[in-house]
């Protein structure tokens, strides 16, 4: 029960975060960088949050089995990333491809990222890698002239 | 009094208009000219346009024949396959949809056109009763009529159930008995397997009548033209072929076809073999050699009366083989089979012939990598009344020749149930 | 008295007014109604005396698109409009041609559009008779759609129209009212083959019924069914831009439909699609006639 508070608690709140940043009249590769900005931000000032999310959430899915089906408990979140694709595909920015082939690459980066934070491997503050991070999503996830 | 002078008449109510400009010799028919004014540009309209929305765009060339226009754009596109499957359920079923078309079309052309022609009352009943019936069995497979696009490359949308089946049964076995309420009195079993003309003229109902008319009237012999007649569409009922009255070449093929700008009318001109040829119900029937019509045929050739008589039997010869038709069906057959390759990625040409209502349809298409590159599409019409010149005329130019009442001749265009829309697409 | 009726033809395939003829009541219509000309249906007066001397009339019904250049009886069809719509009460564009342009928008009259409309925008030309059109879009017409409409000309009933003068009664509703196929669209059920009567074509297949303004699984077709009913995907024909281009396709970006229910906000959609995908109801992955 706990549990599934608090990830619908970060899913609403990093939710939230995104809405602001999709409804703002900006480049897709300017909201990439705002994205990744928010979510290493997140990590740095409110790592347990973050932490909560990757090791109990990620690690332990059996104990959200009942009432965090899917992706339910992480709606929030997981909408505003589909709106942001959306308008990137519509927008002509981004390439068009699979839903989940976008969001693996994208948060599957990200959250490695700030695992390797937590494991205190990364040898610069995570801030500082919001620059090459960004740019290296933009470049895997932007559409190319043909 | 000149010798020679023109009569223009506006012929309308033929899905449409065209102006016939008749020279008259002798107060003879010497010629006639066939104007179309307009043309929608449907041939343009397709260029760069996806492969598939050519079947959403086709039917709309035409009101009362579009869907014969959707089965022969499907069946070009399949025909740019190189190995392409489709199950007998759904060639069964677009076979079925297509001849309630036909039926409906012929009521219609029966009632509307040709009964008030021939000075009788117009009877909108006559013609809209039985056209509901065949649209509601139409409907039911392919979802509405008219305007439906249930036909695709691969097969057919629909996957109707054995309770399906039996609606559309019933709505056949409900038109038969209309058509032997209005249309010929009697038992139609007997009426289908008929040889004698005498016979039929013997019989009650509006086409006996009107028969009996035109012979009182002495216009049996009318519009006779040159009993050459050419059936590109192959089904289950009709046969691919042509015939020079009664002699019948079943070999034939589209590379032979000619299409012709003409200066004077937007409709174009359709050749095989540089000769100009009937389609229609008649052509059908002198390919199948119906016994009814051969009889006809030998007492008054390929006149209008020939022609009449061949549109109101094949109405009831389509009801009864679609009857049959539907007995074939094995309904636990796939409806689509998904093709190999996605038509996406098709580049090639496809040829597509069916029988419309009024005779054979065509339509040619290219495909670069799923877009449609070019499109030709050959209309019955088209091929009735190609213009032709005073050395050589077209088929139902040749069928006015030596009337003297104009009225006769309107009466002989329309014998060849005339269809504007689709004359000039 | 009967109401007369002009039933006017500009660049079209005569598909609406085949469809009228399906009308179920059409015995008593042709009771109530005098066609003073129709393209099928004789009347008093030909084309071409109609065209030169206007003759009295109640309704103008309009069926096709609409040119500078294109004539009927060689009289301009602007002109022959121009000539009736001071004598007429109401005039009825007939179909989706009529009204918006349609498919022959593209014809080679270079300004071949609707009577008030060319897809969404107004054109100027016959502005001035706003007020007396009535819109009945489709492609073609519904036949009752068309026959109520004219009853209500006829009777006086005051009729609410949209933004395009269409009557609610019929087009407030989506084609998506009554589609057979409902739950797996509710369910986000989302896997939809051809040939099939189950799934939802809104996914894949480039169903427009979730936005396309009409009355087509509420009335029904021909009495007795409908496109989506029995697998072909809702083609948005009576809607302005008919029509779109990739018709069997629905156009997505990252997975995600471009064009999403009348009415219902993206984020609304998103999270209700991520809901319902989260289960997986059994019935729903079956064949209903296998249960």
């Amino acid at each position: 029960m706990l549990a599934k508070e608090i990830i619908k608690y970060i899913s609403r709140y990093l939710g939230e975060e995104l809405r602001k940043i999709n409804n703002e009249d900006a480049t897709a590769k300017e909201k990439i960088h705002r994205i990744v900005k928010t979510y290493f931000t997140m990590a740095l000032e409110q790592p347990e949050m973050i932490e909560y999310f990757l090791r109990i959430y990620l690690s332990n899915r059996e104990v959200f089995k009942n009432g965090c089906e899917g992706m339910i408990c992480v709606s929030d979140f997981v909408t505003e990333i589909m709106i942001f694709f959306e308008e990137g595909v519509k927008s002509g920015e981004l390439r068009d491809q699979d839903f989940f082939s976008a969001f693996g690459l994208f948060m599957g980066y990200l959250g490695g990222m700030v695992f390797l934070h937590g494991e205190e491997v990364l040898t610069e503050s995570l801030d500082t890698y919001i620059e090459d991070v960004s740019y290296n999503i933009y470049q895997a996830l932007r559409a190319y002239e043909n | 009094m000149p010798k020679t002078h023109k009569i223009e008449k506006l012929i309308e109510k033929i899905e449409g208009e065209a102006t016939l400009h008749f020279h008259m010799k002798e107060k003879k028919i010497s010629f006639v000219d066939i104007v179309f004014a307009s043309s929608r540009g449907i041939e343009q309209i397709l260029q760069n346009k996806p492969a598939l929305d050519a079947l959403v765009i086709n039917p709309r060339v035409c009101g009362i024949c579009g869907h014969a226009h959707l089965i022969a754009t499907v069946k070009a596109l399949e025909d740019c396959y190189e190995d392409i499957e489709i199950s007998n359920k759904a060639k069964i079923i677009r076979e079925l949809t297509l001849n309630f078309e036909i039926i409906q079309n012929h009521f219609k052309w029966f009632y509307l056109t040709i009964m008030p022609l021939l000075k009788e009352e117009q009877n909108v009943m006559r013609a809209a009763k039985p056209s509901q019936l065949m649209s509601k069995a139409i409907a039911h497979l392919a979802g509405q009529y008219p305007h439906n696009s249930y036909a695709i490359v691969g097969g057919v949308v629909c996957d109707p159930s054995p309770m399906d089946m039996l609606k559309v049964q019933h709505l056949l076995q409900e038109t038969i008995r209309f058509f032997e309420a209005h249309l010929v009195h009697g038992e139609s079993e007997k009426l289908l397997v008929c040889e004698k003309i005498e016979e039929l003229l013997a019989r009650g109902g509006d086409l006996p009548h009107i028969l009996n008319k035109i012979v009182d009237q002495e216009l049996q012999h009318c519009g006779k033209s040159f009993d050459r007649f050419i059936v590109f569409g192959e089904n289950s009922y009709f046969q691919r072929g042509k015939a020079s009255k009664t002699r019948i070449q079943p070999n034939i093929s589209e590379v032979y076809l000619d299409v012709e700008a003409n200066s004077n009318s937007l409709a174009k001109n359709v050749l095989y073999k540089q000769r100009y040829y009937e389609v229609g119900p008649l052509s059908r029937a002198m390919m199948l050699k119906t016994p009814l019509i051969k009889d006809a045929h030998r007492r008054f050739g390929d006149s209008l009366m020939s022609r009449i008589l061949a549109r109101v039997c094949e109405t009831l010869q389509l009801l009864n083989h679609s009857l049959s038709l539907i007995k074939e069906i094995d309904l636990d057959e796939p409806s689509y089979i998904k093709p190999s390759t996605d038509i996406q990625h098709i580049t090639g040409e496809g040829v597509g012939a069916v029988e419309a209502a009024r005779g054979s349809l065509i339509h040619k298409v290219q495909l670069v990598e799923g877009t449609i590159t070019s499109y030709q599409l050959i209309t019955p019409t088209q091929w009735n009344l190609s213009q032709g010149t005073q050395e050589n005329p077209g088929v139902s130019q040749q069928a006015m020749l030596g009337l003297e009442e104009i009225e006769t001749a309107e009466l002989v265009f329309k014998s060849f149930d005339v269809c504007s829309v689709c004359t000039t697409h | 008295m009967k109401t007369k009726l002009f039933w006017l033809q500009g660049l079209t395939c005569n598909g609406n007014a085949h469809s009228l003829l399906n009308y179920a009541g059409f015995e008593q219509f042709l009771e109530d109604f005098e066609f003073i000309y129709h393209p099928m249906i004789d009347s008093e007066h030909t084309l071409s005396s109609l065209v030169q001397n206007r003759k009295p009339c109640d309704i103008l019904l309009i069926e096709g698109s609409i040119a500078e250049d294109f004539q009927r009886a060689g009289v301009g069809i602007v002109d022959i409009i121009a000539l009736y719509a001071p004598e007429v009460k109401k005039i009825v564009t007939v179909g989706t041609c009529a009204t918006f342009g349609g498919i022959f928008k593209d014809s080679p009259y270079h300004d071949s559009s609707g009577l008030l409309f060319l897809e969404e925008e107004p054109v100027t030309r016959f502005a001035h008779l706003k007020d007396k059109v009535l819109s009945v879009s489709g492609c073609p017409i519904h036949p009752e759609v068309l026959a109520n409409t004219l009853y209500s000309v006829r009777e006086e009933i005051t009729v609410k129209m949209d933004s395009f003068h269409r009557p609610k009664a019929f087009f407030a509703y989506t084609v998506h009212n009554g589609c057979t196929r409902n739950e797996y669209f509710e369910y986000k059920v989302d896997k939809h083959t051809f040939g099939e009567r189950e799934g939802c074509m809104f996914y894949d297949h480039g169903c427009q019924a979730t936005y396309t303004h009409g009355s087509c699984n509420n009335i029904l077709w021909n009495d007795v069914s409908s496109k989506t009913r029995v697998g072909q995907p809702c083609m948005g024909c009576t809607e302005p831009h008919f029509p779109k281009r990739d018709l069997y396709n629905t156009k997505k970006n990252m997975g995600i439909p471009q064009d999403l229910p009348l009415g219902v906000p993206k984020r609304v959609y998103l999270t209700l699609t991520g809901v319902t995908k989260a289960f997986k109801i059994e019935r729903f992955s079956q064949k209903i006639f296998d249960a």
